[in-house]
């Protein structure tokens, strides 16, 4: 566990020590809470993106479980990605129904993304499969690593 | 004893996923969120009155620098007690974009009983 010494904060305004301790507690239960909530007792409201620079793409990973591929709309505005969706609930009568427990949600939502400069807007494809969806942003031609040969004498 | 060994012990990370549970007339309805995992990845099964979810993820990422990473890494696991009230023979499952919607039946002896009054 990460432990350090109590270094008492130099502000002396009551809400800058709020703002320490705050951070102080989130970075004690930093190995328990998941990074796509915010603060301590929120939950997830916006599905979990993962970006990943590959050699020459960039690769999005969004978990969209039970988000059906039209209720789904990917945007790319140069360099700009916008996933929009809508999870629905399913389409049942909840009047005779007991919760026990409730942890999945329903609803929209909606993530921008600003992809680097080197992001090709022309070349971009989408795939969904298994509540999972996939943007593959080509980089663009000129920044891809190139193998040169250079000869030596 | 055993307990103190299982805490120390290096155990695999498991990712505890998001679910719903609900019952109607006679049935309990278990939601249970898990984005990545296939049908043949998937395991569930009923040992003495525990039923054990377990949802393999293929390591699909690819080969790369993270520029943003908010998605957990891990096999799903998820283990609920069953009641005395379930039957432990009708259990049936569905698995359709990364969401398991799992169908238990309540025993027929444990539902509620009209009784008619002469």
């Amino acid at each position: 566990m990460y432990t350090n010494r109590w270094e008492p904060s130099t502000a002396l305004d009551f809400f800058d020590s709020l703002d320490v301790f705050r951070d102080e507690m989130e970075r004690w239960v930093e190995g328990v809470r998941s990074p796509e909530v915010r603060g301590i007792f929120d939950r997830t409201l916006t599905p979990a993106v993962d970006v990943i620079e590959t050699r020459d793409a960039f690769v999005v990973n969004v978990d969209v479980p039970g988000v059906s591929k039209k209720d789904l709309n990917v945007t790319l505005t140069g360099t700009v990605l916008s996933i929009q969706g809508e999870k629905k609930e399913e389409e049942k009568d909840d009047k005779g129904r007991k919760f026990f427990r409730k942890e999945t949600w329903a609803g929209g939502f909606r993530r921008t993304l600003d992809l680097p400069e080197t992001a090709d807007p022309e070349k971009v494809s989408a795939d969904l499969k298994d509540g999972v969806l996939t943007v593959t942003v080509q980089k663009r031609e000129e920044v891809k690593p190139r193998l040169i040969a250079v000869n030596v004498n | 004893m055993e307990a103190t060994k299982s805490l120390t012990a290096p155990k695999r990370r498991f990712v505890n996923p998001a679910c719903s549970i609900c019952e109607d007339e006679g049935t309990v309805m278990v939601t249970v969120e898990m984005p990545g995992v296939r049908k043949e990845d998937l395991e569930i099964k009923i040992e003495g009155n525990e039923l054990v979810i377990l949802g393999k993820r293929p390591e699909s990422a690819p080969e790369g620098t993270y520029l943003l990473r908010e998605r957990r890494i891990g096999d799903f696991r998820k283990t609920f007690t069953l009641d005395e009230s379930i039957d432990h023979e009708g259990v049936d499952g569905k698995l359709a974009d990364g969401v398991l919607a799992l169908t238990l039946k309540v025993k027929a002896a444990a539902l509620p009983r009209k009784i008619a009054i002469r």
